[in-house]
């Protein structure tokens, strides 16, 4: 049997079989008790909010309590009010952190640090409209921050960029070993010289791919999607467009794992009968890592640079770094279907050389074939 | 009809196959006989495409092998191994359907298949869970499943037990019997006498003698004589040119002669010492033949 319904038969039984074991479940139960755990955690630690508000003295009568009463609502949270002397000194208490906003009665105006925090902008408001008597919707207050509002929002995509790369590193990683294991078994056992007398090699390897990609995509797609949905939700304290950017590394897992799980299968095939499955896909772990490792110094270093684009459409980084850096920099237009094709260029061609070294490898018995022997492979065709 | 054409392979310094030629045709089933190493392996693997002869052709139905014929093939390699941890029968399906049956025939053929060779009820199984014995029957079975034109089994009857064995005899018959050319490799001489009309002895990657067996035997240049003598010295030998002793045991004598020593002169002889109780004349067994044409 040759072409798709060969690979198709093959990706089935990689499917079924491997439903079947626990591995998979446990680890996708996992995977989802940490997104899920991370959202609780989040919640309890902002149950009951307690917001630091100064005052420029003199502060009026009856403010403490009105603000109190104005933030009940809110998760009934609750209002430190503190009195400073001078509008100058309640700046210093803001740029220093002692408090999360700045009430200058005399100018009508909230100050904030960087980011303006809505709920206290509208417990604020609420108290000193009451406090003055006044009806809504005439606002009384007019918002402001010392700095621009940046830095909250690159420390979220940070965090979404690292983690999701990180996530990307790791599906990659263990789902490579998986299509390692599952090769040097099938050589080990024998089973592939029945295989082969019916399958061409490279439908084999296809199909084996595309099968574990599968369980990776759907593993992924299923975690990835969670925590995006969350975001995009609210449920994280971070902007929901980087929800979006989270969502890219479904697409670049499949692309990705392409490109390394081929990888992981030739080597999977020049693995001799006595070396184990963690041995034989080192060269690829180590490939990866060092991919990963590349864009990450990059990204660290200047996530807009010339070496961070340049790794951005590189075929062996372009997975790990274009998640990353969309949400940290934003990738252009023309880079992602740059990436794109040279990472579907580079998974054709290497289909082709591991094709041809998986043949012979796979019936190859004695030693570890070395890079040389599958070079000469290669060539022979 | 398998045709296997003047095949040569080398591995590196070892020259695997140097000019092996026989023929298999449908509804016959050939013994593929040779010491280890000779070549056999090398041979059958060729036949699926698993290694390229250097030059030679192997062609079925005068055609060359592609993948479109080798899935109207089935094989049984030398070293045995399906996959340990899926289950017996959707493993046997799963062959038939890489072999080109829809869903629904691969998996009546996996039923039919385990029923005939008494695993019915260990389908679904994992093959790992199964005895060494049963796991030989879902190998068989694996090769059988698609109902083959072409059946090669590298040495079937190697570790099976005789009821195992008389099992796999009945069912190459049977395979037979439908029209399937069958192609096996053995050790087991006397078996092989036993259910083959042909065979191809290799040895040293060539083919020294290929055809109907009993041909074979005629043509060779030796002839088996048995004796049984009463009263006959010891160490008695016939004096007859082109004769020679090849065993002697309890007054029973086996002696080996050329093909053009008339069998009269030989009994002529032993009566005139003793009174002959047995005397058997003939081709030498296959045995004989397989050590006369592969002595080195």
């Amino acid at each position: 049997m040759s072409g798709w319904p060969a690979i198709r038969l093959v990706a089935q039984r990689e499917l079924r079989e491997r439903l079947r074991s626990r591995v998979l479940l446990a680890t996708t139960l996992v995977m989802l008790a940490l997104v899920g755990g991370s959202v609780a955690l989040q919640g309890a630690l902002s149950k009951t909010p307690t917001y630091r508000i100064a005052v420029a003295a003199p502060a009026p009568p009856g403010l403490g309590a009105a603000l109190q009463r104005a933030a009940h609502p809110f998760d009934e949270a609750k209002v430190r009010l503190r009195v400073v002397a001078s509008p100058a000194a309640g700046r210093r208490a803001l740029e220093a952190g002692r408090i999360d906003g700045l009430l200058l009665l005399a100018a009508d105006r909230l100050v904030f640090r960087s980011d303006v925090d809505p709920k206290l902008a509208a417990l604020a408001e609420t108290a000193v409209s009451t406090l003055r008597g006044r009806l809504p919707p005439e606002p009384e207050l007019t918002t402001a921050t010392l700095h621009p509002p940046e830095k909250q929002r690159t420390e979220a995509a940070m965090v979404v960029a690292y983690l999701g790369s990180l996530a990307l590193l790791m599906s990659l990683a263990f789902y490579g070993e998986w299509v390692v294991t599952g090769v040097v078994e099938e050589k080990n056992n024998r089973v592939v010289e029945l295989v082969l007398s019916a399958v061409r090699a490279r439908d084999l390897l296809t199909g084996k791919v595309i099968g574990i990609g599968l369980l990776g995509l759907g593993q992924l797609a299923v975690v990835a999607g969670l925590a995006a949905a969350l975001i995009v939700a609210g449920a994280f304290d971070v902007p929901a467009s980087l929800g979006g950017n989270l969502a890219l590394v479904i697409p670049w897992f499949a692309l990705g794992f392409a490109l390394y799980a081929v990888a992981y299968a030739g080597a999977g095939a020049l693995a001799s009968r006595q070396q184990n499955a963690e041995t034989a896909g080192q060269p690829v772990t180590y490939t990866l890592l060092a991919a990963y490792f590349a864009g990450y110094l990059a990204l660290s270093a200047n996530a807009s640079g010339a070496i961070a684009q340049v790794l951005t459409v590189f075929p062996l980084t372009a997975p790990l770094v274009l998640p990353a850096r969309s949400a940290l920099a934003g990738v252009p237009l023309w880079q992602h279907a740059l990436a794109l094709g040279l990472v579907i260029a580079a998974i054709c061609l290497l289909i082709r050389l591991a094709g041809r070294v998986y043949a012979h490898g796979l019936l190859h018995t004695g030693p570890r074939l070395g890079l040389r022997a599958a070079w000469r492979l290669v060539r022979q065709g | 009809m398998l045709e296997i054409r003047d095949i040569r392979k080398r591995f590196g310094e070892v020259e695997a196959l140097a000019g092996c030629s026989f023929t298999v045709e449908r509804g016959r089933m050939l013994g593929f006989l040779g010491p280890n190493g000779a070549g056999k392996t090398t041979t059958m693997r060729a036949v699926f495409g698993l290694l390229e002869p250097d030059s030679g052709d192997v062609l079925w139905d005068r055609q060359a092998i592609g993948l479109a014929e080798r899935l109207r093939f089935g094989y049984m390699p030398e070293e045995r191994g399906l996959y340990p941890r899926m289950r017996v029968g959707e493993q046997i399906e799963y062959f038939g359907r890489l072999h080109g049956l829809d869903r629904h025939a691969a998996s009546a053929a996996a039923s039919r298949w385990l029923e005939r060779l008494g695993l019915a009820e260990r389908s679904r199984a994992k093959l790992e869970e199964l005895s060494h014995g049963n796991q030989q029957r879902a190998q068989l079975a694996a090769a059988l499943v698609h109902e083959p034109e072409l059946l090669v089994l590298d040495e079937p009857f190697a570790g099976l037990d005789p009821v195992a064995a008389r099992t796999l005899v009945e069912v190459l018959r049977g395979e037979t019997a439908r029209g399937a050319a069958v192609l096996f490799s053995s050790h087991q001489l006397e078996l092989v006498e036993d259910i083959c009309e042909e065979v191809a002895i290799i040895d040293s990657g060539r083919i020294v003698a290929t055809g109907d067996l009993d041909a074979l035997r005629s043509a060779s240049e030796r002839r088996r004589i048995e004796l049984r003598l009463d009263g006959a010295p010891q160490d008695w030998v016939p004096d007859v040119a082109g004769v020679a002793v090849a065993d002697r045991e309890d007054g029973g004598l086996l002696l080996v002669a050329r093909r053009d020593v008339a069998p009269e002169d030989v009994l002529r002889a032993a009566e005139q010492t003793a009174t002959v109780v047995e005397f058997s004349y003939g081709p030498p067994s296959l045995s004989e033949l397989f050590l006369e044409l592969v002595e080195r």
